[in-house]
C-alpha cells in the first residue's frame, strides 16, 4: 500500500523528531495521569511513581511503538550502519587496508569484466546481430584452415540454400582517392546490394545502393562513411550527386553512411587486408562471373531466418559443400563453414578472455580470505564487546547481522574504490591499444558493470564477513567476561591453535601460486617468441606504402619508371644504405599467393595444385632487410622483361622439393600456359604472419620483370629510421603528388606490435599474479603478526626461562614456513591442473614447464619468508620484563 | 488492583481506540482514560499498549495525528479518526457483532 510505504519513509527519514515527538507524547501522558493521582489525595512523588507503573517500562513501549511503525528493521540496519562507520573510523589504518585490499580486487574484477562483457556479451552493431555469419572455404587436409570463398561458390550458395533470408557477397581492397588536395589511398568494399539493408544500414544522407546496382552496366555510385565525408569532404552537405576520383575513374556518390556503422577488418576481414574500409562500390556480377570458382578473394555474408540454428545452417551448407567438392575435385577435407559474426569477431580471444576473468575472480578471492583474515583478528579483539552486548539480551542473530553490516558496508566502500581503480585500468587498457584484441574501441563501463560491480561488493562482503561473524557471536559469556580485558585465545605461540585462520592463509598461498604459475608461463612463452628470429634483421629499417595506380601508370615501363626514380632519390638521402621494395612486406596483412608446378613434380592425386606464396622484390629488398642469400644469386639489372624469366625461392621450398641443394637451375610454373620460370637463387625464411605463425613456402619475382602498382618501399638507415620517413613520403610527392604514401613504420614497430595480443595477456596476467601475491604477503604478514601478538606472554615467559632470542625467531619463522609450504604445495597441484586451459596462449613452452613451477613455487615461499620475518624479528625483541609486568 | 477486570482480548484494542475517537479527537491519555470509562473500568487496558497501538493505526491510515494546546495550555498531540478509519470502524464493528452473536449463539445451544 503506498500511504503505508509513505508512512514508513516519512517516519524513517524524519526518525529523530518522531522519537521526539513519542517522548514528548509520553511525557504529556505521565503528567496527566499523575495529576490524576494528585487529585486523588496522593503525593507528588507517589502519584508520579503510580503513572509510571501504570504506564509501563517506557523503553519498552518506545521500542514497541517503533515496530509498530513498521520500520524496526531498518532502524537496527541503520544503527547497525551508524555504528559500522563509528567502528571503522575508530580504527583507520586497519579500514584502509581492508577497503584497499578489497579495491583491488573488485576493481580488477570490474575492468576485466568490463571488457568481457564488450566482447562477448554486447552485440554487434548490425540489425539481428545473432542471425549473422560469415562463410569460410576450409581445407584443413591439405594446411589450408580458412579461404575466401569465390563468386561461383557464393552464386551456388545464393540459389541453393534452404536456411539463410538473404546474403551477400563483398571484396575489399585499397583504392586511390586523387582529385582533392593530395592524392590519398581508401580502404574499400566493393559488394552486392544486399549487404548494407542485410545489416540494417540507413543511409545518413542520400540512399544506400539500389537492388539492380550491382547489375554490370549501371551508374558508377559510391557511397562513403561518415568519417572519410567528415574528413576529406570537410562534412559537405551536398555531396550526395558529386563526382569523385577513385582510381583514376570518376563515380558518383549517392549517399553517405551513418556515424556508427563500421565494418572493420575484425568483422570481415577481407582478402586486401584493409582495416576500416571508408568506401562502398557496387559489385557488378554477371552471368559469366557467376559460374567463375576461380578467384577465391571474396567474403560471403549471411543472415539465417528466425529460427534456424547456425548447426542446421552449417548442415545444409555443408551438403552444398559436398556437392561442390564432387564437381570441382576438392580435396577430400573440404568444406564451406557457417561463422556466427560474434564468433568470427572475438573467437581468437575468447579463451584468453576467460582465463583473465578466471585470474581476477582468484585475486577477489584472495583479497576477500585477506579481509576475512583481518576481520578475524579484530573480532578476537572485539570478544569482549560482543560478550557484553550478547549478555545485555542481543539475539545471535542480530549479534551476526550487526558485523554482517559491517563487512557489506566495507565491501561496498571498497566496491565504489574499486570502480576508480578499474576506470583508471580501462583508460591504462586502452593506451596499451593491444592491436590486435577486437571491439576495444567500445570499451566502457556501462549499467552491466555497475551492476556486476554493486553485486560484487555485496557478495564479497558477505563472503568475508560470514566465516568471522558467525565465530564471534558463537561466544563463551561466561569465559570472555572473565578474562578482563585481555583477548580469550591468548593460546600461546602455535598457529595450529587457530585452525580457520591458517587454513586461509593456505588457501591464499595456494590461489595466489597457481596464478603466479599462469603469469610465469605467458612470460615464458613471451621470451620464447619475442626472440624468434624474424628472418630478416629489423633494426634501423623504415618501411612504407607507396601505390603508383591509375591512368598514369597503366604502362609497365611507366611504373618501372616512377620506381627506378624514387629509388635513386631515396638512395641519395642522406642517411640512407640501401632500398628496396617488395609488394607484401612481413608482418602486414598484405597477401599474395598461387599455384605453381614443379618440373618433375606430381601432386598425389585428389589434390589440389600446389599453392606458394608469391612476393614481386626487388635485389635491394633482401640487401636492406639483411635477409640471407643462401644459394645463387639476387636478382641483377639484367634481369629484365626481355631476358629469361627468373625467381628466387625460400629455403622452406628449397628444402622440400629439392634437398640435396641444388635448387638453383631448376624450372617451375604458375601454370600449364606460363612459362617456365628458372630458380636463381635462394634465401632465406621470413616469419610473413607473425612469429608465431609457421611460414607457407616462397616464390619471389623480380619486380623488373613483373612491375606491380603497390608496393612496400624499404630502406636501411644509419640513424633512428623513423626520423627518415617524411624525407622519403617529400621524395615521392616531388615525383608525383597523386601517388599516396601510407602505412609508415620502422620494421621495429612492426616486429613489436605483431606481439601486442601476447604482450596484452602476458602484462594482465603479470599484474593479477603480482597483485595476488601481494596480497597473499599480507595475509602471512597479518596472522604471523596476530600470532606474535597474542603469544606476546608466552615468548616473555620462555624467555625469562632462558630461551634464546633466535631460538625465538627461529620458532615464529616455522609456523610461519610450515603455513607456506603446506600452501606452496597445494598451490602446485592447483596449477597443476589449471595451466591445462592456458594450452592456445603458450608459445614454446609446455603448460607443466618445471622450470616455471619449481621458479614460482621458490619465489611464492621467498615472499612468503620475508612476510614471516618482521613479525618473528619483533618477537625475538620481546622484554620479558615489561611483557610479564603487564600480564 | 483491577484483578477481576477482563484482560482485552487480541486486536479489539484497535476497535475500542477507534470507537473512542469517533465521537470527537482526543489525545492519548484521554484515550485510556475514556476507554477505562466506557467499559466501566471492566477492562484492563495497559496504558504500554496503548501507543504502540496508535502508531499502528496511524501507519494504516485509519487515524491521523495533529499537535494542538489543550484545556490548560498545554500542548498534546491529538488523534482524529480518518474517513477510511470511519469505514473500517462500521467494518469492525459489524465483525464484532456477528462474531459475538455467533459465539453467544453456540453457548446458548449448550
Amino acid at each position: 500500500m503506498l500511504s503505508d510505504l509513505m508512512y514508513r519513509l516519512r517516519t524513517l527519514f524524519r526518525r529523530r523528531a518522531v522519537d521526539g515527538e513519542l517522548d514528548e507524547e509520553l511525557r504529556d501522558h505521565l503528567d496527566r495521569e499523575a495529576e490524576k493521582y494528585r487529585h486523588m489525595g496522593a503525593s507528588d512523588e507517589d502519584a508520579m511513581r503510580r503513572a509510571r507503573l501504570a504506564l509501563g517500562g517506557a523503553e519498552q513501549v518506545r521500542q514497541q511503538c517503533r515496530e509498530a511503525r513498521g520500520t524496526r528493521r531498518l532502524e537496527d540496519f541503520i544503527q547497525d550502519l551508524r555504528y559500522g562507520v563509528r567502528t571503522l573510523r575508530k580504527n583507520p589504518r586497519l579500514t584502509a587496508m581492508i577497503i584497499l585490499s578489497l579495491a583491488i580486487g573488485i576493481g580488477a574484477n570490474t575492468a576485466i569484466f568490463s571488457v568481457t562483457s564488450t566482447l562477448l556479451l554486447k552485440p554487434l552493431p548490425y540489425k539481428d546481430a545473432d542471425r549473422l555469419a560469415i562463410l569460410w572455404l576450409r581445407s584443413p587436409g591439405i594446411g589450408i584452415p580458412q579461404d575466401w570463398p569465390s563468386p561461383g561458390q557464393y552464386h551456388d550458395i545464393k540459389m541453393q540454400n534452404k536456411v539463410f533470408d538473404d546474403t551477400a557477397i563483398l571484396f575489399g581492397r585499397d583504392y586511390i582517392l586523387t582529385g582533392l588536395s593530395r592524392a590519398m589511398k581508401v580502404d574499400g568494399i566493393s559488394t552486392s546490394s544486399s549487404l548494407l539493408p542485410m545489416l540494417g544500414v540507413k543511409p545518413l544522407l542520400g540512399r544506400v545502393f539500389l537492388p539492380d546496382e550491382d547489375k554490370p552496366g549501371q551508374a558508377q555510385t559510391v557511397l562513403l562513411t561518415y568519417a572519410l565525408w567528415k574528413q576529406s569532404f570537410a562534412g559537405d552537405p551536398n555531396i550526395v550527386g558529386r563526382s569523385i576520383t577513385i582510381d583514376g575513374k570518376a563515380r558518383t556518390v549517392v549517399g553517405v553512411l551513418p556515424r556508427e556503422f563500421k565494418l572493420n577488418h575484425e568483422v570481415v576481414p577481407t582478402v586486401g587486408g584493409i582495416d576500416k574500409p571508408e568506401i562502398f562500390l557496387p559489385l557488378p556480377m554477371d552471368a559469366k562471373d557467376e559460374q567463375d570458382y576461380g578467384p577465391e578473394n571474396f567474403n560471403i555474408l549471411a543472415r539465417l531466418k528466425p529460427g534456424v540454428t547456425m548447426q542446421q545452417a552449417q548442415a545444409d551448407i555443408g551438403a552444398i559443400a559436398a556437392r561442390l567438392r564432387e564437381e570441382k575435385h576438392r580435396d577430400p577435407s573440404f568444406t564451406i563453414s557457417v561463422v556466427p559474426l560474434i564468433e568470427q569477431v572475438v573467437g581468437n580471444v575468447r579463451s584468453a578472455v576467460l582465463i583473465l576473468l578466471g585470474a581476477v575472480a582468484l585475486v577477489l578471492l584472495i583479497a576477500c580470505t585477506n579481509v576475512a583474515n583481518l576481520l578475524l583478528s579484530r573480532a578476537s579483539a572485539r570478544q569482549k564487546e560482543i560478550a557484553m552486548r550478547t549478555a545485555l539480551g542481543a539475539g545471535r542473530r542480530r549479534v551476526v547481522m550487526q558485523l554482517l553490516t559491517e563487512s557489506v558496508l566495507l565491501g561496498v566502500l571498497g566496491g565504489a574504490a574499486g570502480l576508480a581503480i578499474a576506470a583508471g585500468c580501462l583508460f591504462a587498457v586502452q593506451r596499451m591499444h593491444p592491436g590486435n584484441i577486437p571491439r576495444l574501441d567500445e570499451l566502457g563501463m556501462d549499467f552491466r558493470v555497475l551492476a556486476f560491480t554493486f553485486a560484487i561488493s555485496i557478495v564479497t562482503g558477505i563472503v568475508f564477513g560470514l566465516a568471522p561473524a558467525i565465530r564471534a557471536s558463537r561466544i563463551d559469556l561466561n569465559a570472555t567476561l572473565k578474562a578482563g580485558g585481555r583477548g580469550l585465545s591468548c593460546g600461546g605461540l602455535n598457529v595450529r591453535r587457530d585452525k580457520l585462520r591458517g587454513a586461509l592463509v593456505i588457501a591464499e598461498l595456494a590461489v595466489s601460486l597457481t596464478l603466479l604459475t599462469g603469469a610465469g608461463l605467458l612470460v615464458r612463452s613471451f621470451v620464447r617468441l619475442a626472440n624468434v628470429p624474424p628472418g630478416f634483421n629489423p633494426d634501423h629499417v623504415i618501411s612504407m606504402q607507396v601505390a603508383a595506380y591509375g591512368p598514369k601508370y597503366n604502362q609497365n615501363a611507366q611504373r618501372i619508371q616512377f620506381y627506378q626514380s624514387l629509388a635513386q632519390r631515396v638512395l641519395s638521402l642522406p642517411g640512407v644504405t640501401s632500398q628496396g621494395a617488395i609488394s607484401a612486406l612481413p608482418l602486414t596483412p598484405s597477401v599474395g599467393w598461387g599455384g605453381m608446378q614443379i618440373e618433375g613434380y606430381v601432386p598425389p592425386p585428389n589434390q589440389p595444385e600446389l599453392q606458394v606464396d608469391v612476393r614481386t622484390a626487388t635485389a635491394g629488398y633482401f640487401k636492406t632487410m639483411e635477409i640471407p642469400l643462401t644459394h645463387g644469386r639476387l636478382f641483377s639489372s639484367s634481369d629484365t622483361e626481355k631476358s629469361q624469366p627468373v625467381v628466387i625461392v625460400d629455403q622452406k621450398m628449397a628444402d622440400r622439393f629439392w634437398p640435396g641443394g641444388d635448387a638453383v637451375g631448376k624450372r617451375i610454373r604458375p601454370d600449364e600456359k606460363a612459362a617456365w620460370l628458372i630458380i636463381a637463387g635462394v634465401v632465406g625464411v621470413v616469419k610473413q604472419y607473425g612469429l608465431d605463425t609457421d611460414t607457407r613456402m616462397v616464390v619471389y619475382y623480380p619486380r623488373s620483370q613483373h612491375p606491380g602498382g603497390s608496393m612496400f618501399l624499404v630502406a636501411r638507415t644509419t640513424s633512428e629510421p623513423s626520423g627518415l620517413a617524411d624525407a622519403i613520403v617529400e621524395q615521392v610527392r616531388a615525383i608525383d603528388p597523386d601517388v599516396p604514401v601510407y602505412d609508415v613504420a620502422t620494421m621495429q614497430t612492426r616486429v613489436h606490435d605483431s606481439l601486442a595480443r601476447q604482450r596484452f595477456a602476458m602484462t594482465m596476467l603479470g599484474a593479477f599474479a603480482f597483485l595476488a601475491m601481494i596480497l597473499a604477503a599480507v595475509g602471512v604478514y597479518g596472522v604471523m603478526s596476530f600470532l606474535v601478538t597474542q603469544g606476546t606472554p608466552d615468548i616473555a615467559i620462555r624467555m625469562a626461562l632462558g630461551a634464546q632470542r633466535k631460538s625465538i625467531l627461529s620458532l615464529v619463522l616455522q609456523q610461519g614456513m610450515a603455513l607456506a609450504l603446506i600452501g606452496v604445495a597445494m598451490g602446485l597441484v592447483g596449477a597443476f591442473s589449471l595451466t591445462r586451459l592456458m594450452g592456445s596462449l603458450l608459445f614454446g613452452v609446455s603448460a607443466k614447464d618445471p622450470l616455471t613451477f619449481s621458479g614460482v613455487a621458490l619465489l611464492l615461499t621467498l615472499v612468503a619468508v620475508l612476510a614471516c620475518y618482521f613479525p618473528a624479528r619483533r618477537a625475538m625483541r620481546v622484554d620479558p620484563m615489561v611483557a610479564l609486568r603487564e600480564e | 488492583m483491577g484483578d477481576e477486570r477482563l484482560e482485552l482480548p487480541q486486536g479489539t484494542l484497535d476497535l475500542l481506540i477507534l470507537k473512542a475517537l469517533a465521537l470527537q479527537s482526543l489525545h492519548g491519555w484521554a484515550i485510556s482514560e475514556r476507554l477505562q470509562q466506557i467499559s466501566r473500568e471492566a477492562l484492563q487496558v495497559q496504558q504500554g499498549s496503548l501507543y504502540p497501538a496508535l502508531h499502528r493505526l496511524e501507519r494504516r491510515g485509519w487515524i491521523k495525528a495533529h499537535w494542538a494546546t489543550s484545556e490548560n495550555n498545554r500542548r498534546a498531540k491529538y488523534y482524529d479518526l480518518t474517513r477510511q478509519g470511519r469505514k473500517q470502524l462500521e467494518v469492525e464493528m459489524l465483525a464484532w457483532r456477528k462474531l459475538a452473536a455467533a459465539v453467544g449463539h453456540v453457548l446458548d445451544m449448550a
